[in-house]
């Protein structure tokens, strides 16, 4: 938009950013290999784990309280690649968001936000 | 896109909103990231409104279908359980991200001129959080929540004049029942939410009218503040704190699961080491601690208008330290540290 980015080829800091940028993205790739390779482990192991009953968990006896963990083997096993993914989707995330910052710093530092026409004070070391 | 941006901006006028985003700044200092707690609690507590109504769809608030209707979320909704789970543990989050919200601003002394009114909406905010923990306790109507209840709701009978009236208010009658529950369930889901809506907006235009406050220490340095623009320096950090805290609230939540006790029967002794949530610990153990007559008397009276001072004394801290912001207030900070240090060796005391 109106917004200056280092990228655009006038700071001169591009080939370190553009490094950085496929070292991320390489990285975000291993990741994603690695999990989908993870969860396809985990549903095979899904499929060769005998079912637990749903049904009859449900049941309680009294003076007994019900657990709240998940019950099936499918659903147990759910849970784990889904934990898995969020915190690989988090670490893909602030990885990104990390270099985001960092561009956003450095419009900030060199004033290009200024110059496009935002009004904040000089910053002080 | 354009056009659609024309219509939008033309009925709601947002550009004076984003302007003000944009010029918006935070200061940059040691303690900047007391900033991120704030930001914190609203993350929570959007998880519980969203939580909150998926589990409204499948709670009922009777005396006969309360208990196994969570037994049901639990074991037979699709993960159920994680969402209940997740609704519970971001209500613990929240309350410990406002009390670290609220002594941040006590050590740094931001609630001093001119910004009383930020203070007493955030403490009235804090007791809003407190009652929504009280009444969602006593939902999963299990034997626990059943005691920890009349514990609680027998609490306010110690007040003189008015305390059997506010324990009926509260009971609706002279013991809990299943219009207590359902007294309980109508303010967790429609009346607390609406008081905590109307206190969070008046809370953040407070915020955003006198900006954010930046702590004494840095002032006295006599240097400027440096800042960061809060569009996106300050944006894209929060966020990043915002996936961090919510994937440790779901694993939290996938770990530690909350269960279930069995259904509460009304005639049924109380079971034995009942104890109210980590919050109301410190409470719970300093009414053990007093005697039962004091001078005469009554130890529990004593007690309940003791904790009500303190309380007050929390309240109008700004107007009890008034004094011009250059001052330090050390007699203010080593109170702070004592009530902290007394409150957190109670809740221990408690656990023991």
């Amino acid at each position: 938009m109106g917004r200056p980015c280092l990228y655009g080829g006038h700071v001169g800091l591009e080939p370190a950013v553009m490094s950085e940028r496929r070292l991320a993205m390489a990285a975000i790739a291993a990741l994603v290999l690695l999990s989908s390779f993870a969860s396809g482990m985990l549903e095979t192991q899904v499929q060769t784990v005998p079912q637990a009953p749903v049904g009859p968990a449900a049941a309680k006896t009294p003076g007994q309280g019900t657990v709240a963990a998940p019950r099936p083997a499918q659903e147990r096993m759910a849970v784990g690649v889904l934990l898995a993914w969020v915190w690989l989707s988090i670490a893909v995330l602030l990885g990104l968001l990390r270099l985001r910052v960092r561009e956003a710093d450095r419009v900030f530092r060199f004033g290009l936000d200024r110059a496009a026409g935002k009004t904040h004070q000089d910053p002080k070391p | 896109m354009n056009v659609l941006r024309a219509w939008i901006e033309e009925r709601l006028g947002l550009r004076a909103v984003t302007g003000f985003l944009a010029k918006k700044e935070v200061p940059r200092h040691k303690h900047t990231f007391l900033y991120y707690t704030g930001s914190s609690i609203l993350l929570f507590l959007g998880i519980q409104i969203v939580t909150g109504v998926f589990l409204a769809v499948y709670y009922r608030p009777t005396l006969a279908e309360a208990n196994t209707s969570v037994a049901r979320i639990i074991t037979e909704m699709p993960f159920g359980w994680l969402v209940r789970s997740v609704h519970s543990w971001s209500a613990t989050f929240m309350i410990a991200f406002v009390i670290v919200h609220l002594l941040g601003i006590a050590f740094t002394k931001a609630y001093r001129k001119p910004r009383e009114a930020s203070w007493l909406t955030g403490i009235m905010l804090l007791g809003a959080s407190l009652a929504f923990g009280f009444t969602g306790y006593l939902l999963p109507w299990d034997e626990l929540s059943l005691a920890a209840t009349k514990v609680g709701t027998n609490f306010p009978k110690a007040i003189p004049v008015l305390g059997a009236f506010l324990s009926r208010l509260m009971r609706a009658g002279d013991d809990v029942t299943g219009d207590t529950l359902s007294r309980f369930f109508i303010f967790h889901v429609s009346v607390l939410p609406l008081v905590v809506m109307a206190l969070l907006g008046l809370h953040l235009f407070l915020v955003q009218r006198h900006g954010m406050s930046i702590p004494l220490q840095e002032e006295r340095k006599n240097v400027k503040v440096p800042f960061l623009p809060f569009w996106p320096n300050f944006v894209f950090r929060e966020a990043g704190v915002w996936l961090v805290l919510f994937g440790l609230l779901l694993t939290v939540a996938v770990v530690f699961a909350p269960g279930l006790g069995p259904q509460a029967d009304l005639m049924a002794p109380a079971p034995e080491g009942v104890k109210p949530e980590w919050y109301f610990l410190f409470m719970f153990q300093a009414l053990k601690l007093f005697p039962s007559k004091i001078l005469g008397l009554n130890g529990e009276m004593i007690a309940v208008l003791a904790m009500m001072a303190g309380f007050g004394l929390i309240l109008l801290l700004p107007f009890i330290d008034n004094r011009p912001f250059d001052r330090k207030g050390r007699v203010i900070t080593g109170l702070v540290w004592a009530g902290l240090a007394s409150t957190v060796a109670m809740s221990v005391w408690s656990l023991l």
